[in-house]
This record gives structure tokens, C-alpha cells and sequence, in this order.
């Protein structure tokens, strides 16, 4: 499973959509529900699955999806 | 100098005309000049020797941050920097109070006006802080290495007294862009301008009349009054905090400059969360990103709790902010708390609504918007009232008769009663005219449209609007 697959899975389950389809560009706006309440959660899911943790600044740099999944693999590969 | 002052009329088409016909490659000069005498214009040299600082300091430590490849040293620069913005402003906020402190045991007379001494202080402390988070962040990836140009979006003259407190990535592209005069923009410039001296002038100050008869007596007022006075401030501060957004962002369009967008009718927010997302936008998403989601993520494993510790934070950051009075303090507490029981009960909320097949009625959102506004109100108490004992006091008594309501209003608005419900009338033909909230779409619309809004605007600004000699902004004060 590739890492925008597992994350599709994680994003279905915190926002309780199953038809949600997620892209890199993908920013919360386009996401109903994804608030910084709810980003919180979709944060420590994240990091839970993949047995990983992000520094603060890696955190309050992301932008979008895309930005998301480039940390994930980066982390994953070091 | 504040903008509904007879010096600014006269300061704004000077300054227009030095810098339309200047070279362009000494724009910046212009502006940045104007924006010094801008500022000089409140007679305390000292802002401007405090504004110099802050400039100095967050363009020095904005090349160091980003020279840097060492994380540590990275931090070590972004907090040197922040540190000195926060010890400045807390300086400056919380000086008169601890010299009023100190002389109270020892007898001395005091030296600072507390009320003139941080005027925009706040504003461009805040704006410094971010530039060098967003540097550190490589938001903003590269520094500004002009000095001049850096100082000027540190000392802009529309936004300098009370904000929009603009992003570095907002705003710099736009000081170093070549000026290129625009027809289109310079009606919607001057139209923004006009509507937001309306509404400061008519309508924010005329509320002021009787919200500021309420609350210096208090004591004289109970009841209706009161409940009268507690929704007069709620709309004189949003009138006239958003009057000053419109005339600084008309300012900025004349310039071709265009500034952040402040308010987004922030009392038709359906829930408190909704509110901040409309209220002071700039001020709000400062805090939310460099307070409020650093916590939050500090705190993540902690859960829920996490969440609404930080939001409590954040607010009490927001509150202290606003100066040294323990009614800011209790406003933010209460704005915090309201977000942080929202995080719990929300969830429920939704459902329930689900559940009861209302989550669409406009009934209900309504009366969500009707709710938010009266907690928004009742907040707004604590930062109007002098002390907590007159806060107290209005709470206390909303519900207990109807003293001083008609004396309060002669007193407020004199003669004007009759002239008053003549304006309303007005008022909803400006209303209906408009339509649409967006007052610069009217440009577009049709000559006869058109002129009768801009005579309607007019005339009600010159029968209606409240001229002093020493006029103000609520956020000045901040």
C-alpha cells in the first residue's frame, strides 16, 4: 500500500467519509469537517499508523496534503 | 492624525500627489516618509524611536535566521528576535501601569499618558513576530534585504495605528511592485474610504453617544438601559473597528496596495469559533498560528484537554494583549472558555441536530446566530466596563426596570431623536440600494445606482457624522 493509500484510509475514518478522495493539492478547505480541532486528531492518527512523530515546525509548515505525504515518506526512508 | 481628522484630508492628496509624480524607484521613500510624519503626528517621539527598534531588530534577526543552516541556531535568532518584539510591547502596554503602581506607595506624579503611549505598538510588534516565524517557518524563504522597503511594511501609514497586521508574504511583493495608476482602483479606494468614514461617523460615534453614557454612569441605568447599552457597544466597536479596516484598505488602494480584509460580518457568525474566523482576521489568525497551533500540537497526546488548554491560552494571550486592565483579561478567559466547552459538546450538538432533522433549518441558524451574538455581548461588558464592580453591576441589573434609558438618550443624542429616525429611514434605502455587503462592487453597478449611494453616503456624513476635535478609534487605545 502506498503512503497516499494508507492515508486515504486514515482521512475516511477521522472525517467519517468513506468517499473521500485525497490529492496532494488537497488543502483543508476542500476537506468538510477538517478544522484545527479535528487536525489534531487526524495528526496523532497519523503518527500512530505509520510509528512516527513530527517536530512542531515540520507540522506548522505543511500547507497541503502533498506537503503531508513528502514528510511521511521522508521519515519513513531515513 | 486619525482618519476622520480635517489634518488627514488634507495629509492623503499631499501625500498622493508627491508620490505620483516621484520616479518610482523612490516610491518607497515617499511612503516610508509619510509614514514617519504620519506617526511623529501624535507628538511622542519615542514611538518613533520604538518603531525604529522593532524594524531594526526583525530585519537583523530575519537575515540571521535565514543565513543559518543550523537548526539550533535558527531557533536561538527566532527567539532572540520574538523575545525583544514581546519585551518591547510589554514595556510599552504595561509601563504607565507599573509607574502608577510604584508612585501610588511612594507619592510621585505620573509622566506617561497611559492612553497615547503604545498607539500602534501593538499593531507592528505582532507583524515582527510573525515576519521572523514565517522566516524561521520558510514560509517567507527569502528575507527582505532592502532596509527601506522593510521599514516600510513595518511602518506602512493605513495600517500602522490599529492593523491589518499583514503577512510578509501578503504585503512586501506588493511594496516592491512598480505603481501603476488605476481609474478602478482609485473609485473603489476612495469609496471604501467614504463608506467606512459613514460608518465611523454616523454610525459607530453615534452609538458611542449613548453606549458611552451607559457605561461612564453606570450606576444610573438599569434594566433596558442597560441591555441597550451592552448591544450599542457591541455594534459601536465592530462600526468602528471595521470603519477604520475600510478607510485603511481605501488608503491602500489609492497606493494600489491591497491590505488584508479584516471583518466578514462578524455578527452573523453561527457559533463563537465561527466568530473568530470574522472577527479582526489578521489578530485572530496571528493567534491561532502562532499561538494557539504551536500549543496544540505540544499538547497532542494529551488529547481534548490539550486542545482546550490551548485554546485558553491563546485567549488569555489575547486578552493580556489588549493592555493592563483585568477586564481584557476576563474577556479573553471567557472567549477561551467558550471554545474550549465547544471542543465537548459540539460533537453531541451536531448529532443531535442530525438526529432531530434540523441541521439545515434556517430557523436554527438563526437562532445559533441570535445566541453567538449575545455571548459575543456579554464578553464585550468586561471589556467595556472601568472595573469588575461595574461589570458586575450591569449583569447584575439587565433585568430590573428601565432607568435612564430616556434621559440617556436626550442626553446622547439631543434634538437628534427625530433626526435620528429620519436617518433610519435613509438608511434602509441605503441598505436595499446596496444589497449586496460588498461595498465596492457598487462601482460596477449603474450611474443612477451609483450616484444616488454616493449622495446618500454623503449627505448622511455631513448632517449626521460626529466631528471633535481630537477624534478616535476604539483600537487605538490597543
Amino acid at each position: 500500500m502506498t503512503t497516499i493509500e494508507a492515508l486515504n484510509q486514515i482521512f475516511c475514518m477521522v472525517f467519517d467519509d468513506d468517499s473521500l478522495q485525497i490529492t496532494p493539492d488537497m488543502t483543508a478547505n476542500d476537506v468538510d469537517g477538517w478544522d484545527s480541532l479535528s487536525h489534531v486528531n487526524l495528526i496523532t492518527t497519523i503518527e500512530a499508523r505509520f510509528n512516527l512523530r513530527f517536530t512542531q515546525k515540520e507540522l506548522l509548515k505543511q500547507k497541503n496534503v502533498g506537503d503531508l505525504i513528502a514528510e511521511i515518506d521522508r521519515k519513513l526512508a531515513a | 492624525m486619525a482618519f476622520n481628522s480635517f489634518s488627514y484630508f488634507l495629509f492623503l492628496p499631499i501625500v498622493y500627489l508627491v508620490f505620483y509624480f516621484t520616479a518610482d524607484r523612490w516610491r518607497w521613500l515617499v511612503l516610508l516618509s509619510a509614514s514617519y510624519g504620519f506617526y511623529a503626528s501624535f507628538k511622542a517621539p519615542y514611538l518613533l524611536a520604538v518603531l525604529l527598534m522593532v524594524t531594526g531588530i526583525s530585519y537583523a534577526c530575519g537575515l540571521r535566521i535565514a543565513a543559518q543552516q543550523d537548526e539550533a541556531i535558527r531557533k536561538r535568532w527566532l527567539w532572540i528576535g520574538s523575545f525583544s518584539c514581546v519585551a518591547i510591547l510589554a514595556l510599552m502596554k504595561y509601563l504607565p501601569l507599573l509607574e502608577s503602581r510604584t508612585n501610588s506607595i511612594f507619592g510621585f506624579n505620573n509622566t506617561f499618558n497611559s492612553t497615547l503611549i503604545s498607539i500602534g505598538v501593538s499593531y507592528f510588534t505582532f507583524q515582527a513576530i510573525s515576519y521572523l516565524a514565517d522566516i524561521y517557518l520558510e514560509i517567507e524563504e527569502v528575507p527582505e534585504q532592502h532596509f527601506g522597503r522593510f521599514a516600510l511594511y513595518m511602518a506602512f501609514f493605513p495600517k500602522l495605528l490599529q492593523g491589518p497586521i499583514e503577512r510578509a508574504g501578503d504585503l512586501l511583493p506588493q511594496l516592491k511592485k512598480p505603481y501603476q495608476c488605476d481609474y478602478n482602483a482609485m473609485r473603489s479606494g476612495m469609496l471604501l474610504f467614504t463608506w467606512g468614514l459613514f460608518k465611523k461617523v454616523v454610525v459607530a460615534d453615534r452609538l458611542a453617544l449613548y453606549a458611552d453614557q451607559v457605561f461612564n454612569n453606570v450606576h444610573d441605568h438599569t434594566g433596558l438601559s442597560l441591555i441597550i447599552g451592552t448591544y450599542a457597544y457591541a455594534l459601536q466597536i465592530y462600526f468602528d473597528f471595521s470603519a477604520y479596516t475600510d478607510m485603511a484598505r481605501g488608503t491602500g488602494r489609492m497606493f494600489g496596495i491591497n491590505l488584508t480584509e479584516n471583518f466578514n460580518s462578524p455578527y452573523l457568525a453561527t457559533s463563537i469559533a465561527d466568530f473568530w474566523r470574522r472577527w479582526h482576521i489578521s489578530f485572530s489568525r496571528w493567534i491561532l498560528d502562532y499561538i494557539f497551533k504551536p500549543l496544540q500540537m505540544g499538547c497532542r497526546n494529551w488529547g481534548q484537554i490539550g486542545t482546550a488548554l490551548a485554546l485558553i491560552i491563546a485567549f488569555l494571550v489575547s486578552g493580556i494583549w489588549h493592555g493592563a486592565k483585568w477586564g481584557f483579561i476576563i474577556w479573553g478567559l471567557l472567549h477561551g472558555l467558550y471554545l474550549a466547552t465547544s471542543t465537548y459538546y459540539r460533537p453531541y450538538q451536531k448529532r443531535l441536530h442530525k438526529w432531530l432533522g434540523i441541521e439545515k433549518n434556517k430557523w436554527l441558524k438563526w437562532w445559533q446566530v441570535f445566541v453567538t451574538f449575545n455571548l459575543v455581548s456579554f464578553a464585550w461588558v468586561f471589556f467595556r466596563t472601568k472595573n469588575f464592580g461595574d461589570a458586575w453591576y450591569v449583569i447584575s441589573k439587565w433585568f430590573h426596570g428601565i432607568k435612564g434609558l430616556w434621559s440617556g438618550l436626550i442626553l446622547s443624542q439631543g434634538s437628534y431623536v427625530l433626526v435620528l429616525l429620519i436617518a433610519m429611514l435613509m438608511e434602509v434605502l441605503l441598505v436595499s440600494l446596496l444589497m449586496k455587503p460588498n461595498i465596492i462592487k457598487m462601482i460596477n453597478r449603474s450611474a443612477i445606482v451609483r450616484h444616488t449611494v454616493y449622495c446618500l453616503l454623503s449627505i448622511q456624513i455631513i448632517l449626521f457624522g460626529v466631528f471633535t476635535l481630537d477624534p478616535k478609534f476604539v483600537y487605538f487605545n490597543f
